[in-house]
């Protein structure tokens, strides 16, 4: 029993990071329709942002509000330079061209910042909270805190303020929206500093746990891919759910069937969904929408 | 004669290259080209910018020296991406350049065993930094490898442990991959013949997030030591946060990643207290004091392994060539397997016929994060 518990906590926790990379999948789908393959790039961007603020000797509070600040300009800049020029065009350059950008960002960070891993010094002082037979890391209670949290907000965003609204009329029918009276490319371009906004968090966050490398994006990313798949693509719940469900079934999967196989049971769940329900878990709201 | 228009732009044309091309030609044959395939780019990359720190600190003193047949030796550098199609086209891309004598291939088996089958059709030597014992025991007679082989690894880790330690229950664990399976075979094989059979062998996959499973599992088995296998630092640092974590305090003796300079900053007071071999411990011998002190000065920061080995390949493929007198490959060949008593940073080489150049490992604590030499333990087969 105990070591269930421990598992379950673990895998929550595991679960939390990929379900906040997996939000902001979710978002910029939703109000694009195409899948932005930089958006584990944009997390590791803000955790080595946050170490060069830390290392200039700045508190940990301002770091972290600098390296988010730098986010959303990173948002605007990648809507201004890799999705506006294509807006008109199919999505397939658009993904092209968010891969080409992917590539860039972490190439850039690697030329500019070298390619040691760093280490980023939790929220807390303490390591973590010994609960009975269960070790709380405290990192992990922080993400899973925010991730709380972060499903509140985005309700109460999306769901009772104009703002919020707008972007969903957005994301459900562009003409729509504009003969309304709503400005798209206004309305593209706060997704996505929302979603760099979010995707930055998420590195953040993990970064004392996953240290901060180059290539902690990219790994994180392709989980949060397959979460948000099986959440049912363009769920702000799903993506949640799935990145949960995700960290939960390759922890115990790894503890009572193969521990080399984990990555493994995390994309057999993908290829079930796949198969047996392509929409994913929330998938028929989807459909109702298109 | 009249000189037509045609015929003086011609020969003006002809006139203007050829400095151009008679200064290409000329430097091809002026300098003696090795061929290094190291990480710039992957997860590797750091160590791949080590690795080429000390193939540039070695070259820098052959040239200073006089160089290689009366010519200075020029590195070829091609990134290898950390992964094994990656080598394969660094290898091939440096292969097409008929100039370049020799080769400096992988510190990771894997990539290692990814290169090889070109490495026999190519057929000129490549000195190599990864320790799975097949890749020289496989009949390629072209790979000659710098850094002691896992049969001695897992022996020393065993042989320590067992002996010196005085611990008999043993978990281990490894990475999946071609470093780490061979590492785990060779310790556990070691162990059995020392009458303490592993009571665990857990393999995992490089870059997991998460060791929480792994670690419950060495927790369960009631082990009293643990021996590990670990390629990746990263991987490292997460697992041994989370060990102490979950409480599990028992000694630990590991593979050379244990006491490598990246996972001792990145895990911080989790590894305090840790064996590890070191194929280099800086205090070791003259050699190695040496050249840490020239690493030192050179860039600043500490040496480990992972730039000791290429130091020590482009020190003896250098004497090798300069003794063969000839950059031809099969007098190359006989020249490195001839290498005896050769004090170099990482250990005194002595070729044996299948091109393994070294024959035992040092072990090294982690001392409060300062990696003090322990003991070196040598085998004679």
């Amino acid at each position: 029993m105990d070591l269930v518990l421990q598992l379950l906590f673990t895998g929550i926790g595991i679960g939390a990071v990929y379900a906040l990379v997996a939000l902001g999948f979710v978002l910029i789908f939703r109000a694009t329709n195409v899948v932005n393959f930089a958006q584990g790039e944009f997390s590791m961007v803000a955790a080595y942002l946050m170490v060069v603020c830390v290392e200039l000797g700045l508190p940990y509070w301002l770091s972290f509000v600098i390296a988010l600040a730098g986010m959303a300009l990173l948002g605007v800049i990648f809507n201004l330079g890799v999705y506006y020029p294509l807006r008109h065009r199919t999505y397939l350059p658009v993904i092209i061209a968010t891969i080409g950008a992917s590539i860039l960002l972490s190439n850039s960070v690697l030329a500019i910042y070298g390619p040691q891993p760093q280490v980023l010094q939790g929220w807390f002082d303490t390591p973590g909270i010994q609960l009975g037979p269960v070790y709380l890391d405290s990192q992990y209670l922080l993400i899973i805190g925010v991730t709380i949290l972060l499903v509140l907000f985005n309700f109460w965003f999306f769901e009772k303020t104009l703002l919020g609204k707008k972007l969903q009329a957005t994301s459900q029918d562009k003409e729509m929206a504009s003969l309304l009276g709503i400005s798209v490319s206004t309305m593209i371009m706060i997704t996505f500093i929302y979603s760099a906004v979010l995707g930055g968090l998420a590195g953040i966050l993990v970064a004392p746990v996953l240290f901060v490398s180059i290539q902690m994006g990219s790994t994180i990313a392709l989980k949060a891919f397959a979460a948000t798949i099986i959440g049912g693509f363009g769920d702000v719940a799903g993506a949640i759910v799935g990145g949960l469900a995700l960290g939960v079934i390759e922890t115990f999967g790894a503890a009572y069937i193969s521990v080399p196989y984990k990555d493994g049971f995390a994309f057999l769940v993908l290829i079930a969904f796949l198969v047996f329900r392509p929409q994913g878990i929330f998938g028929e709201r989807v459909a109702e929408k298109a | 004669m009249k000189l037509t228009r045609r015929e003086f732009s011609a020969g003006l044309a002809a006139g203007l290259a050829a400095p151009a091309l008679m200064r290409s030609a000329w430097a091809q044959g002026a300098t003696i080209k090795i061929g290094m395939c190291v990480p710039v780019t992957g997860p590797a990359a750091e160590q791949g910018l080590w690795a080429q720190n000390g193939a540039k600190l070695a070259l820098a003193a052959v040239n200073k020296a006089g160089g290689v047949l009366g010519k200075q030796v020029e590195l070829v550098i091609e990134d290898d991406q950390t992964t094994n199609p990656g080598i394969v086209l660094a290898f091939s891309k440096l292969a097409a350049q008929s100039d370049i004598v020799a080769f400096l291939g992988s510190i990771r088996s894997t990539q290692v065993q990814a290169m090889a089958p070109d490495v026999i059709k190519v057929g000129k030597p490549v000195m190599i930094g990864g320790t799975n014992p097949d890749l020289t025991h496989s009949g390629n007679p072209w790979l000659f490898r710098f850094r002691p082989n896992d049969n001695y690894s897992g022996r020393v880790i065993a042989d320590f442990g067992v002996n010196t330690l005085g611990k008999k229950k043993w978990a281990i664990v490894h990475s999946t991959d071609a470093f780490g399976t061979a590492g785990g075979k060779a310790l556990s094989e070691a162990l059995t013949k020392l009458g303490a059979p592993p009571v665990l062998d857990q393999g995992y996959a490089n870059q997991s997030q998460d060791f929480t499973p792994v670690v419950l599992a060495v927790k369960q088995s009631g082990a009293d030591v643990l021996g590990t296998y670990f390629t990746f630092e990263n991987d490292l640092g997460i697992f041994a946060r989370q060990l102490r974590q979950l409480g599990v305090n028992i000694p630990w003796v590991g593979s050379p990643s244990v006491v490598a300079v990246s996972s001792t900053k990145l895990a911080g007071p989790a590894l305090f207290g840790t064996y590890g071999v070191a194929d280099f411990a800086e205090d070791s011998s003259d050699a190695a004091k040496t050249f840490g002190k020239a690493y030192r000065d050179a860039y600043k920061t500490a040496p480990d392994n992972q730039s000791a080995w290429p130091y020590d390949a482009i020190t003896i493929l250098s004497a090798a060539i300069n003794k063969a007198g000839s950059t031809d490959p099969n007098k190359i060949r006989d020249a490195i397997l001839a290498t005896q008593k050769f004090a170099g940073a990482e250990g005194e080489y002595n070729f044996d016929k299948n091109g393994d150049g070294l024959h035992g490992y040092n072990v090294v604590k982690n001392d409060k994060g300062k990696i003090v030499y322990d003991k070196h333990i040598d085998f004679n087969d």
